[in-house]
């Protein structure tokens, strides 16, 4: 059996080798498409953890001053309370605020360290009566005239901004991945024919001298395999690149304040990585598979 | 240990390859099919070890009806059946050596075991001292006696031979025959497809001749025509 072992290895890579342009060509399509999925996943939950304060229908966020005065607050929660335009509303004081910065920046300790429960603005989460962007729209503007207000954020807003950018660029990425996918499945099985059609007379020897077939199949297979996760191999390190300097980058974006929010927990990039080489190991499987199914078991 | 019951295969439904084939051959016999090209010798061949399959009748070999074979079971069949090309088919890059042992590898035989049985069968053959060279090295009648050593290394109970002298000249063809009758003497079935009138004629074994997929003549001791 460990014979075995080594004669499937063998042959695997001396095929690899022999077919080295096809090979690299296949690793590195693998690569680009695989790359290109996980960043669309990773800029889809990076937007689902900038819009987690606007969930549950909370439509617009109204940030008081670190230091408003009692009274400024009190005045605020009387509008809410009477106002028939307000259907509910949480109050997020500032150590609240700085529980949940603490667990959006998890990973950055460095950045939770730079702030303290003293400058987090306390802020309420307000369920508007009528959740119509225009009525959304005046309403924040009524309560960003009160006194102590620092700013107010809403929904229609911002979550329109980010999950635009983030419904598109995914899409495009997936879109894009998804033709690569493809396009990189028929390449794998393209150098697998290739290596098959190269050792036509061997695999016909193999055959009329009765090896079964899945002896004659595994360097194959095998071959396609590590195609696909060699790419995704090599699709791993460019999510972390994306996690740190494109994420990184809309974090420290001053333009859109929201986008700071933009963070992926580093579990999460993990996870996508160990998605990327299963689906990595999987279109070689079935590249290979289509590729040996057509050309060797005929 | 063969035998072909009224078989009939068809290509595509329409050229008749073997028609109504009857036939038994005994453990042991060597047997020639003649018969012009086009007449159904290398399809009576290729169903002996299930590389076609009849569209009518049965085929028994060792006793196994090979014609209602389950697929995963023809390697198994394979292994006791040894197979010679006309164009000898050894692997380029590999030694003779290594072309003998390629067919133990493959089939999952023990390192040990290659290792004593190839020089054994290069030595029936005649190629001991050519054991390290590479088939573009060693002349046609060389390479089928590589052929014939890879096709016979496992001790098969049959070995099919497809006009294996088609591409020598009348001298080294004697020398091959020569092989395969001791091979045959050994116990091993021959069945073999040939064009060479010579060679039938001074063999004088049986003689099975085929005339557009039918069999027309079945003569122990038999001469080409």
């Amino acid at each position: 059996m460990i014979f075995r072992f080594w004669y499937f290895i063998r042959e695997t890579f001396v095929s690899l080798w022999r077919n080295l342009s096809l090979t690299l060509a296949a690793i590195l399509t693998v690569a680009i498409s695989l790359a290109l999925v996980g960043s669309s996943l990773l800029i889809r939950e990076g937007a689902d953890q900038a819009t987690a304060q606007f969930q549950e229908g909370v439509e617009f966020i109204v940030f008081m001053n670190a230091d408003a005065l009692e009274n400024q607050n009190e005045a605020i929660r009387k509008v809410l309370d009477t106002s028939p335009a307000i259907k509910e509303y949480v109050y997020v004081d500032k150590f609240a605020a700085y529980e949940e910065f603490r667990e959006l920046f998890v990973d950055k300790p460095e950045l939770v360290e730079s702030v303290t429960p003293e400058i987090m603005p306390p802020s309420y989460r307000i369920v508007p009566s009528d959740p119509d962007a225009d009525n959304v729209t005046e309403l924040a503007r009524q309560f960003s005239e009160q006194p102590g207000v620092k700013e107010v954020a809403t929904a229609t807003e911002a979550i329109r901004q980010i999950e635009d950018f983030s419904t598109r660029v995914s899409q495009a990425l997936l879109l894009a991945a998804i033709v690569l996918v493809a396009v990189s499945a028929v390449l794998i099985l393209n150098t697998v024919f290739t290596a098959i059609s190269g050792r036509k007379t061997e695999i016909e020897v193999m055959k009329l001298v009765g090896a079964t077939n899945w002896f004659v199949r595994i360097p194959f297979m095998l071959e396609g395999t590590i195609h696909g996760l060699m790419g995704a191999g090599l699709a791993v390190p460019a999510l972390f690149v994306v996690d740190s300097k494109v994420l990184a980058y809309f974090q420290e974006s001053e333009a859109v304040p929201l986008f700071r929010g933009f963070a992926v927990p580093d579990g999460f990039v993990w996870n996508t990585s160990i998605w990327i080489l299963v689906i990595g190991a999987a279109i070689g499987m079935i590249g290979s598979a289509f590729a040996v199914t057509r050309y060797l078991d005929a | 240990m063969i035998r072909f019951e009224t078989v009939t295969k068809t290509y595509k439904g329409e050229v008749v390859a073997l028609r109504e084939a009857s036939a038994e051959i005994q453990k042991g016999e060597f047997v020639f099919l003649v018969g012009p090209s086009g007449s159904g010798k290398s399809t009576f061949i290729r169903l002996i070890n299930r590389e076609e399959v009849p569209d009518a009748g049965k085929i028994l070999v060792a006793g196994k009806d090979v014609s209602s074979l389950s697929s995963w079971k023809v390697p198994y069949l394979r292994r006791n059946i040894g197979y010679v090309f006309q164009d000898y088919k050894l692997l380029p890059k590999k030694t003779v050596t290594e072309n003998v042992a390629f067919a133990l590898e493959v089939i999952g035989r023990p390192r040990p075991i290659i290792k004593r049985q190839v020089p054994a069968i290069l030595e029936l053959v005649g190629l001991s001292r050519k054991a390290d060279r590479l088939p573009e090295e060693l002349s046609g009648g060389e390479q089928q006696r590589v052929s014939i050593a890879r096709a016979f290394v496992n001790r098969p109970l049959i070995l099919l031979a497809d006009e294996p002298t088609g591409n020598l000249d009348p001298a080294t063809s004697v020398g091959i025959m020569r092989l395969l009758d001791r091979i045959n003497r050994s116990g091993t079935t021959v069945v073999m497809a040939t064009h060479d009138r010579g060679i039938v004629d001074t063999m004088r074994r049986r003689v099975i001749e085929l005339d557009r997929g039918m069999l027309v003549r079945d003569e122990s001791r038999g001469v080409y025509e």
